[in-house]
């Protein structure tokens, strides 16, 4: 470091250059440490928020709850049948499909296009959007043909004693 | 004066545990794997008393 700034330009009373700023910007090793302890909390305090975030996730408070809804009897849904309902709320109309003995699936029915009804095609084994021929598959809800782009929202199915309930919509993903 | 070096180093250590922890704790949030997460997350606030007592350490010692 030059001492440039630090002379006295001239003999006479010094008033304005008694300030001795000598090494005072200089970052020595107790300074040094005083950095890397306060990254050091910078870090601690910053995964704080990750921490309740994984934490809610964990506990399930991201989820939405639905009371659970009957949706139709076990007998009255033969194999490769789809009944209409709706589900969580009375105007988000549902599909539910049997696609054996004992599987089930369920989606939300408005296309992800521009939300047409979508129709379960039974001889061609996917859900049709007739509006503009979108297609989906059965089996996951993504798209596999036409203009929708995005996957029909599932809904989580459970059978109970005979009866098929729709329990809760799966959270999307983008 | 005897100044030791040590402790600077342990502390640059700690940086560096600092920094794979948080790495870590984002990737495995991403991933869904919500409980390694939240093991990172504890280890990067545990990391910042040991950190402070290092610091300690070192300047009481030595200065």
């Amino acid at each position: 470091m030059s001492d440039k700034n630090n002379k006295i330009p001239f003999n006479e009373d010094n008033y304005t250059h008694n300030i001795n700023r000598n090494n005072e910007r200089k970052l020595d090793r107790r300074g040094f440490m005083k950095t890397l302890v306060g990254a050091a909390g910078v870090f601690a305090v910053s995964s704080l928020p990750w921490g309740v975030l994984a934490a809610k996730e964990l506990g399930g408070l991201g989820d939405k709850k639905y009371p659970k809804q009957k949706i139709a009897d076990l007998n009255s849904v033969a194999v490769g049948d789809a009944v209409d309902f709706h589900f969580p709320g009375e105007h988000d109309s549902a599909i539910l499909i049997r696609l054996s003995e004992k599987k089930f699936v369920a989606y939300q029915n408005a296309c992800t296009h521009l939300r047409c009804p979508v129709f379960w095609q039974k001889d061609e084994g996917d859900l049709l959007c007739p509006c503009h021929h979108g297609k989906f598959d059965v089996e996951t809800g993504a798209p596999t043909a036409g203009p929708p782009r995005r996957p029909l929202p599932e809904i989580h199915v459970k059978v109970e004693n005979g009866v098929v309930y729709a329990v809760g919509v799966k959270r999307y993903e983008a | 004066m005897k100044r030791s070096y040590i402790p600077v180093a342990l502390l640059l250590a700690v940086l560096m545990l600092n920094i794979i922890a948080t790495q870590y704790m984002v990737h495995q949030y991403f991933y869904q794997n919500y409980t390694n997460t939240i093991i990172a997350a504890v280890v990067n606030v545990i990391l910042f008393p040991v950190a402070f007592l290092i610091y300690k350490k070192g300047v009481m010692v030595n200065d």
